[in-house]
């Protein structure tokens, strides 16, 4: 109880969303147009949308218009999520992060290329068969800590893909850094975190 | 691309952030049926999925919800039932503010206009405290008194288990004199425990909330008219009843 306590408040978000929940009956409703299903995803998500899509765009009022977007989306490519196979954590933050994207690209005026790349990759039917249950409280605790343990360097490129969605070109031009340091600097990054859940689900 | 250069891009692919050449060499590959690559991927969402969750963790603002749930028709009765309170109690407030304004005017009495200005900043508090409590997601609805009896209180009550009751009625009786109403919780299979005073307007309408965590084993609500100081146990037949026991 005091370990589930602990975690709730490092992480949230997490511990409502991504890996203990059994989404399929909300997704089946959801595909029923059971409107009070909606209700449910707010409660089981909303937070966590709102939070992401304000890391994002750094503005209130507009956070709140993407969260509107991101549950309109929801419900209007519900249908094409399979309920029993369907990682819906992963969809709804993925929808979310993509309509806060392409808010910022809009506002800075970047070019739209990308964004549409971003659009095909949150196709619900892409979101089969994720194995959410290696996110368990350890595993994110140590992934987390392994986030916060990466080199200035290697957080920032993390954050400018994640967070503002440049490619590693656009980081190259941001940061005033040679294309291919920027990749080494995605590399390792990536490297040592995605180590945290491989690792662990060798160990497990 | 090496295979392993493709599995270092994963995240990436997977963010849609891959320029176009290397996003069509990792479809084309995928598409032979790499199981290997294909578990990669997959397994590149989740972890994307993990690290936007460590985005700092930020509670929205409570209106939100009603927001985002007023498109979908979802809010609907607690949206009514808010803007018909809200138009009340603005009423109530601007009603309250022009006789503290005429009284003013007859008797220059300025700490009759601070006592309405005391009034009307607790009523802004209540309020408050009542959206909050309808804005709570673990809140439920219940309603009671349509059309059993022949002018049967009318209304819902509002369960919070952390936070306590909410009752919202009209078409109360008028009370007599040296008389209040008093909100009882009622235990499964127990005596019926004492939940607060509270008095109707000249409509017939109340709002009360009886705060505090529930008893797990209440099942019911229920009012009763009482002498004015109340009562330990209903000395009167309720006026209302209402099953407050977890829906399905
Ligand atoms: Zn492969």
């Amino acid at each position: 109880m005091t370990h589930w306590l602990m975690f709730s408040v490092v992480f949230p978000i997490l511990a409502a969303a991504l890996s203990f929940r059994d989404d399929s009956d909300l997704v089946a409703r959801l595909k029923r147009r059971d409107p009070d299903a909606m209700s449910e995803l707010y409660n089981r998500y909303g937070r966590m949308m709102y939070s992401l899509i304000l890391r994002i765009v750094r503005n209130d009022a507009v956070a709140e218009d993407l969260v509107q977007e991101t549950f309109l989306r929801v419900w209007n490519r519900v249908h094409g999520f399979d309920q029993d196979r369907g990682a819906l954590g992963p969809w709804v933050l993925t929808v979310a992060r993509n309509r806060a994207i392409d808010y910022l690209r809009s506002v800075q005026g970047r070019d739209l290329e990308s964004p549409l790349e971003a659009e095909r990759m949150e196709n619900p039917s892409l979101f089969l068969n994720l194995e959410t249950d290696i996110l368990n409280i350890d595993r994110m605790r140590r992934l987390k800590t392994a986030f916060e343990k990466l080199t200035p360097n290697q957080r920032t490129v993390i954050e400018l893909a994640y967070y503002e969605g440049l490619s590693q070109t656009e980081m190259s031009e941001h940061l005033k850094q040679p294309l291919g340091t920027v990749k080494t600097w995605v590399r390792t990054a990536l490297k040592l975190l995605r180590e945290e859940l491989e690792e662990q689900q060798v160990v497990a | 691309m090496t295979h392993q250069e493709m599995q270092e891009l994963y995240e990436f692919y997977a963010l849609g952030l891959l320029e176009e050449g290397e996003r069509a060499e990792i479809d084309e590959h995928l598409r032979t049926g790499c199981a290997a690559c294909q578990s990669g991927v997959r397994r590149a969402k989740v972890t994307n999925a993990a690290i936007l969750s460590f985005a700092p963790d930020v509670a929205p603002p409570k209106r939100l919800r009603k927001r985002v749930l007023a498109g979908f028709g979802v809010e609907r009765v607690a949206w009514g039932w808010i803007a018909g309170w809200a138009t009340l109690t603005a009423g109530l407030l601007l009603g309250t503010l022009w006789f503290a304004t005429d009284a003013n005017r007859v008797r220059s009495d300025l700490a009759a206009a601070r006592e309405q200005a005391v009034r009307a900043s607790s009523e802004a508090a209540r309020v408050q405290t009542v959206l909050d409590f309808l804005n709570a997601p673990e809140t439920r609805q219940v309603t009671f008194g349509r059309g059993e009896q022949q002018q049967p209180p009318r209304g819902s009550v509002f369960v919070n288990p952390k936070s306590g009751v909410l009752l919202i009625a009209s078409n109360l009786p008028a009370l007599g004199e040296g008389k209040t109403f008093e909100m009882w919780l009622i235990p499964k299979g127990g005596a019926p425990r004492p939940a607060g005073l509270f008095k109707s307007d000249p409509g017939g309408k109340a709002t009360h909330i009886a705060p505090g965590a529930i008893d797990p084993s209440t099942s019911a609500v229920a009012i009763s008219v009482e002498p004015e100081a109340g009562s330990s146990a209903p000395t009167t037949t309720p006026i209302m009843v209402t099953s407050i026991a977890s829906a399905p």
